[in-house]
């Protein structure tokens, strides 16, 4: 075998640390997609939904709940008011949103280096949101704590496949309900440097988001750039109701992103047919985006779609199944023919465990996901039990499963050293491709290895004392939470953060609502 | 079932029979077939009493018995339920002429700032298929509501739902005001939701807590029982 020239790496220590840099360290703000989109309706199909949809605004129309500014603004813009239902003549929805919401746009970060774009060829991964309770395998399931919180945050920050530091990461019971959003925010802020998302459980809190942004990043730059993406469930079927537009419209106002997500469990809140979801997805998501371009025109806003079924036989949730992903693909492509950011997917599961049924089903919805084409990729990490836990352990799972996403969507190179023709030239036939140059030239970064697979001999994973991907990945989390440190941040920005956060709360009573 | 086995009347069908044939028609969730088996039985001189509970409590226990080992699925159970409150429509306002026991009445309602109600539609309606009475006051209901719907139709249960984790707290609220009031003990108080557990229940002052629609129905019947048992 020919000799490949080889330089010093430093020896044992050099690779060894080389090998184990901290995954904060790296700057991946988002996944460049490099292969098509995985459509399944032809042209005529999305046409047919779009019509339909076109006809669900026009005839049937969508509530907007004990918010007479929003009927006033829909009024103004055209729509036909009949109490507190809204019917948007054809198009009307459709040209609101193509005249003024961007295709794409920038999250800023409070680290430069981890602004994200959400949009046109991307993929950014936000962890699991919104869970009560959380699990792992020491304490089990247990009502979340905003420390579980904070060790979300830390989590998220130091998963090199999570681009984003995401919102209600679990919900912290232990504070009061009206007060709790400070300190969310303020764990994202304080714990993580990636961007992130803010509070919609009531207009004040949202306006505290603002403000607490407007700290960190200056009012003006707040005014112009987009430094918050925040959740805007629709109440489905076709009902918005005032805590999300007053929220919405509180980030709208301050040219702050939402996700307007349909909140689906086909059978319950949707008719039982992917045709049939998929057309009142689209009806809900366009009536929310336009809302918000009445709001304040130019304001970012993300196609958002949630949509799983539930059991016919018992009513639950369930996830992970076939239907879903034909619902979220063909979104995908109503949102791309529409030219806005697309929200969907998810490591989502009913299971309650991380066991086989939970790695399966989020697998499914995390494939099905990036193949769509999903912009913004809400519930990657952590999710168990329908979003009712947010698992430790499912986490460092579906971590791993992000970063794949992110290979997946690399695609295929093509170029010389991808072609590999002097390795089948070195080689030939009969040997094997272990010393050829060009192994040894591409061997560290050629394959993704899991972190939390075991692919040893039986053998050595029984000495390593057979455990299970579970407990593998217990260990991982609590590795890397006690790894973590904290990025840096600005001290008087943290000072005023903390004085906002008192002088705030000090200003009203603790409440249970 | 052919069309053959569908034409027939039901005043042909001798008392036995017709209980087992309400028993079928509970089952495929025939609101006007039960409405007239219910008719004829009052004819033949039934007490209200005993066609409660031999052919529309007999029957509705056959759907649960299926509904919870999953032969049938919810839109059945729905049809189910619905068929049972066309008899009870009948059946009521004589079972209160008698002086007969109700099976029992619940006021229900989603809680203050959450507007979510298909949960709470479902146990309405497992419910009314258990032979409940059930008031829905709907959603987004403030203590006075709750406390206002209590005075006007005095029921045994309060059923209090929630979806979210920002609005479940508010259930503790209630039933704060009605311990207040000194009024908690006339009412079972259970509440549901998909953020709740049995823990949670318990810390705020609530009888029962009820994980779905089905164990709602089960629980109420028997908490009623007990707490008649208790006060006889």
């Amino acid at each position: 075998m020919e000799k490949a020239s080889r330089r010093r790496s430093g020896g044992r220590s050099g690779r060894v640390a080389s090998r184990q840099a901290s995954a904060a360290d790296q700057l991946i703000t988002f996944i460049e997609r490099k292969i098509p989109y995985y459509g399944v309706l032809d042209d005529e199909a999305l046409e047919l939904i779009e019509a339909n949809a076109d006809i669900v605004l026009a005839e049937i129309g969508i509530d907007f709940k004990d918010d007479p500014a929003a009927l006033a603004l829909w009024k103004t813009a055209g729509a036909d008011i009949e109490g507190e239902r809204v019917r948007m003549p054809k198009g009307l929805c459709r040209s609101l949103i193509q005249a003024t919401a961007p295709a794409e746009y920038t999250q800023h970060a409070r680290n430069p280096q981890r602004s994200t774009i959400i949009g046109g060829d991307r993929m950014v991964l936000a962890p699991a949101y919104g869970s009560p309770f959380v699990r792992d395998l020491t304490h089990g399931r247990r009502y979340a704590t905003i420390e579980d919180f904070r060790n979300f945050v830390k989590l998220t920050y130091m998963s090199q496949g999570l681009h984003h530091s995401g919102g209600t990461v679990c919900e912290p019971v232990d504070l009061p309900v009206n007060k709790r959003h400070f300190d969310m925010v303020y764990s994202h802020i304080k714990y993580s440097d990636k961007p992130f998302m803010g509070s919609v459980t009531h207009p004040e809190r949202a306006q505290d988001t603002v403000d607490m942004a407007k700290i960190v990043f200056g009012d003006s730059f707040v005014d112009q750039q987009a430094v918050l993406t925040s959740l805007i469930n629709v109440n489905s079927p076709m009902t918005f109701d005032s805590t999300m537009l007053g929220a919405a419209r509180v980030y709208a106002e301050n040219n702050q992103a939402t996700i307007i997500s349909p909140f689906i469990l086909a059978g319950a809140m949707s008719p039982v047919t992917i045709t049939g979801t998929l057309t009142q997805i689209l009806a809900e998501a366009l009536a929310g985006m336009a809302y918000t371009q009445l709001v304040r025109p130019g304001a970012p806003v993300i196609f958002g779609t949630f949509a799983s079924a539930i059991s016919m036989q018992s009513g639950a949730p369930t996830f992970g199944t076939p239907e879903p992903s034909l619902v979220l693909m063909g979104a995908a492509a109503l949102a791309r023919r529409l030219g806005v950011p697309f929200r969907s997917g998810g490591g989502l599961c009913a299971s309650k465990v991380a066991d086989a049924q939970a790695a399966y089903e989020a697998a499914n919805t995390l494939q099905s996901a990036a193949l769509a084409g999903v912009n913004f990729m809400l519930h990657t990490a952590g999710w168990l039990e329908g979003g009712l836990v947010m698992s430790y352990e499912k986490f460092m799972m579906d971590t791993d499963q992000a970063n794949m996403l992110g290979v997946l969507l690399k695609g295929v190179d093509l170029s010389e050293n991808g072609q590999a023709m002097d390795a089948l030239r070195e080689i030939g036939p009969g040997a094997h491709f272990l010393g050829a140059a060009h192994t040894q030239a591409n061997f560290e970064q050629a394959f993704y290895r899991s972190t939390i697979a075991d692919n040893n001999s039986f053998e050595q994973w029984e000495a390593d004392g057979a455990l299970s991907a579970e407990a593998r990945a217990h260990q991982k989390w609590k590795d890397l939470l006690a790894a973590y440190q904290a990025p840096p941040l600005d001290e008087a920005i943290d000072e005023a953060l903390i004085d906002f956060m008192d002088r705030r709360k000090g200003s009203f009573e603790d409440q249970d609502y | 079932m052919t069309d053959e086995d569908d034409d027939f009347d039901l005043n042909e069908l001798d008392d036995a029979e017709l209980v087992e044939q309400m028993h079928d028609d509970l089952y495929d969730g025939l609101k006007d077939e039960i409405v007239e088996g219910t008719e004829i039985l009052l004819e033949r001189g039934w007490s209200a009493d005993r066609v409660l509970n031999d052919s529309l409590v007999g029957g509705m226990q056959i759907v649960g018995v299926d509904f919870r080992d999953g032969i049938l699925f919810v839109p059945e159970v729905l049809l189910a339920a619905n068929a049972m409150k066309g008899g009870m429509e009948v059946l009521r306002p004589l079972l209160a002429e008698t002086g007969a026991k109700p099976i029992g009445k619940m006021v229900i309602g989603t809680v203050k700032g959450d507007i979510h109600d298909i949960g709470k539609n479902l146990v309405g309606m497992m419910m009314e298929g258990a032979g409940f009475e059930v008031i829905d006051i709907g959603i987004n209901n403030s203590v006075d509501e709750y406390i206002e719907a209590l005075e006007q139709h005095q029921p045994d249960i309060l059923g209090l739902s929630a979806l979210l984790t920002t609005t479940m707290p508010y259930m503790k609220v209630v039933i704060e005001e009605l311990v207040k009031r000194n009024i908690r003990q006339q009412y079972i108080v259970m509440v549901g939701g998909a953020p709740l557990n049995e823990e949670f229940g318990q810390a705020i002052g609530a009888d029962a807590y009820c994980r779905d629609a089905a164990e709602a129905a089960d629980l109420a019947t028997r908490l009623i029982d007990e707490r008649r048992g208790l006060h006889a």
